[in-house]
């Protein structure tokens, strides 16, 4: 134990901690002089309950899990703001968070009295922030403003700084509570850019995210949480399907619809990769297959078989079905699957919903319609930015004749 | 790696920095960003600035003063009021800042971890900036009243450090009491408010113990209570320092007030270090 923990900078064990509802009213003194005496059954619950595990140094672990399963807890009892009920977490190395990026920045002050204070606060020594200082602002682009109280700056400028003095800080072990979702595009990349630079120089990073992509793409080791427990933990891709699959889209927080007359039904879907193997982030540029299993109850002439995909938030990027690609099918009965193949993929990094839909011909009527169903999500390796991935070619124009 | 890296160990008695612990010269930096932070933010875009640190007792003092030459006539000295006033806001600065020290940076004990027990420092720390100040202009406007007639400065001057230090150990372990008890209990703020006023009339702010004197005859309970309220020895002490003619009595009673500052200290910094535990819960 001691010989390995050497090399570990997060160690957990038996980690837990309970919370006791006291429902809406913040605590007051009469309101406890009332209960003394009395036993009031206080309902209690576990937002975290016997975590254990070893973070080496230099490792990058997601974690992901529902909403409210506990992965915000976790990190802040890594951070040590969080004090457990039971068990014990020792992180070695100076900690940084970025679980509010800002967080103590006082209204009041300038930009550059805040970067100092903040840098105090998370333990970087002064002589440090002045070598940085021209850094940080450089990185924050906030050069013009630094001299401006920052109540004055805009929540874009407030999150950059704050980064900025985080990621300056060059800290031994990096937690990031879902804050890269903030700042415009541009500063979003600088900050992955930042984080792969932090991961080429080993620390170790610890990070919570529903961008399941980044999680793959920047990720070591994925932890599953799940109603306070760590249900799974390993390699991301697995791990990140065994998620989309067990808690995400049907039964998951995901609103999902089901329409229809049920006399033929989609039963399942797998998705596939360019290899054949079933995926939970499919890749810009690659194939992606859709196996889509169906069950008619009878026999249906001329079925119609139709998807869609809409973003994270709801907004359509494509549907078609067998009829407009031009491949009727003649008959369903009984069980049978059929393929989906886009090729390439052209969605770009996110969180996409798939819709599946069977009809008949006419748009009469309606079998089966699953809305919102099936969650995936898309990484994109091609280093190519925009929108949607159009396939290229580049190539010498044949000789034009003089 | 040359130097011993920093751990953070978190159990359920609290989390914990190794190695070192709280006495670290990250710590001081912190105490002393910390501080600034309470300055330069309590007087920025007032006109006035940091002068309000000074013109808000001397005002106080001028209130007092007017009303009490009103009320009660002669009797109590403008230069004991003056001094009373001072070392009164001082205290009570630091109860109402100490109080709502950890609730106002509610975002940054969240999530970030440091020492809490630097945040109620940190406004002690400030207010005896602040009071340091004043006590300036306290010199200034009794050496004034004092060539017009007045008292004069006199009295035992030397002890005048020892004074504000024994101020300042009141004023922390009451800042770190209602720092932790207002996260608990949030009515805290309102019951404190009720008692300060209270506070203000039986301590000798406004009046000194020659106007208690009289009442304490054919009451031998009186007195030892009035001594037992630390304020009365301190506010007394601190007259003693500056002006002529002001004894602090070395009685049994006196002496017990004048223990309390210490033993209030050391149960603030007690319960401080258990309640912080949860702060992060309750807040």
């Amino acid at each position: 134990m001691a010989g390995d923990s050497g090399q570990a900078a997060i160690i957990a064990e038996g980690l837990g901690k309970r919370y006791r509802v006291r429902g809406m009213a913040a605590p007051t003194l009469f309101g406890s002089l009332a209960r003394l005496g009395r036993t009031v059954p206080v309902p209690e619950f576990w937002a975290l309950r016997d975590a254990s595990f070893e973070i080496p140094r230099g490792r990058t672990v997601g974690v992901i899990g529902p909403n409210g399963s506990g992965k915000s807890s976790l990190l802040g009892l890594v951070a040590g703001t969080i004090t457990p009920t039971c068990g014990r977490v020792t992180a070695r190395g100076r900690i940084c968070s970025l679980l509010e990026l800002g967080a103590g920045f006082h209204p009041d002050l300038t930009g550059r009295e805040n970067v100092f204070l903040n840098a105090a606060i998370l333990g970087i020594p002064r002589e440090d922030v002045r070598r940085r200082f021209d850094r940080i602002v450089e990185f924050a682009g906030l050069r013009e403003f630094i001299d401006m109280p920052v109540k004055h700056y805009s929540s874009g400028m407030y999150v950059r700084l704050g980064f900025a003095v985080a990621a300056e800080s060059d800290p031994d072990i990096l937690l990031i509570d879902e804050v890269l979702a903030v700042g415009d595009v541009a500063f979003q990349l600088r900050c992955l850019d930042r984080i792969r630079d932090l991961q080429r120089r080993g620390r170790t990073l610890l990070f919570v995210s529903h961008a399941l992509q980044t999680v793959e793409e920047f990720c070591h080791e994925v932890f599953l949480v799940h109603k306070g427990s760590i249900v799974a933990r390993g390699e991301p891709a697995p791990t990140i399907l065994r998620y989309i699959r067990e808690f995400m889209g049907e039964g998951g927080p995901v609103f999902t619809q089901e329409f229809g007359s049920r006399e033929a039904e989609i039963a399942g879907v797998t998705l596939r990769g360019a290899d054949g193997r079933e995926a939970g982030v499919l890749e810009t540029g690659q194939a992606m297959h859709v196996d889509v299993s169906w069950r008619a109850k009878r026999r249906i002439d001329r079925p119609v078989f139709g998807f869609a995909i809409k973003t994270g938030n709801g907004f359509q990027v494509f549907g078609s079905n067998t009829q407009l690609a031009g491949h009727p099918v003649d008959a369903i009965e009984g069980e049978g699957t059929i393929r989906l193949s886009l090729d390439p993929l052209a969605l770009m990094a996110g969180n996409y919903m798939l819709s599946l839909s069977i009809h008949s011909w006419d748009h009469a009527q309606q079998y089966h319609r699953r809305e919102d169903w099936y969650p995936f999500a898309v990484r994109n390796n091609t280093g190519a930015p925009g929108a949607f991935f159009l396939q290229t070619r580049w190539s010498n124009p044949p000789a034009a004749a003089t | 790696m040359n130097e011993v890296e920093p751990s953070i160990v978190s159990t359920p008695a609290g989390a914990r920095a190794l190695p070192g612990g709280l006495f670290t010269r990250a710590t001081a930096e912190l105490l002393a960003s910390l501080v600034a932070r309470e300055l330069k933010s309590r007087y920025k875009g007032s006109v006035f600035g940091f002068l309000w640190a000074l013109l808000v007792p001397l005002f106080m003092a001028f209130i007092y003063v007017m009303f009490l030459r009103l009320l009660v006539g002669r009797g109590v000295s403008v230069e004991g009021i003056i001094v009373g006033v001072f070392a009164w806001q001082y205290t009570v600065q630091c109860v109402q800042g100490g109080m709502t020290s950890i609730t106002s940076n509610s975002n940054l004990v969240r999530k970030v971890f440091f020492p809490r027990i630097l945040l109620p420092v940190a406004v002690t720390g400030a207010n005896l900036v602040n009071f340091l100040l004043s006590l300036i202009v306290q010199f200034a406007v009794l050496a004034v009243l004092g060539a017009s007639g007045g008292l004069g400065i006199g009295g035992a001057l030397w002890a005048l450090p020892a004074v504000v230090l024994w101020l300042t150990v009141f004023n922390l372990g009451l800042a770190l009491l209602l720092a932790g008890a207002n996260v608990h209990f949030r009515d805290t703020q309102h019951l404190v408010g009720v008692l300060l006023s209270a506070w203000f009339f039986v301590s000798p702010v406004m009046y000194d113990l020659s106007l208690v004197e009289p009442f304490a005859e054919g009451r031998p309970w009186l007195m030892p209570l009035v001594w037992l309220n630390p304020m009365t020895g301190l506010l007394t002490a601190a007259r003693a320092c500056v002006l002529p003619d002001v004894e602090l009595p070395w009685t049994l009673w006196s002496t017990a007030g004048l223990l309390i500052p210490a033993l209030l200290l050391g149960a603030g910094v007690a319960v401080f270090r258990r309640a912080q535990r949860h702060f992060a819960d309750l807040l």
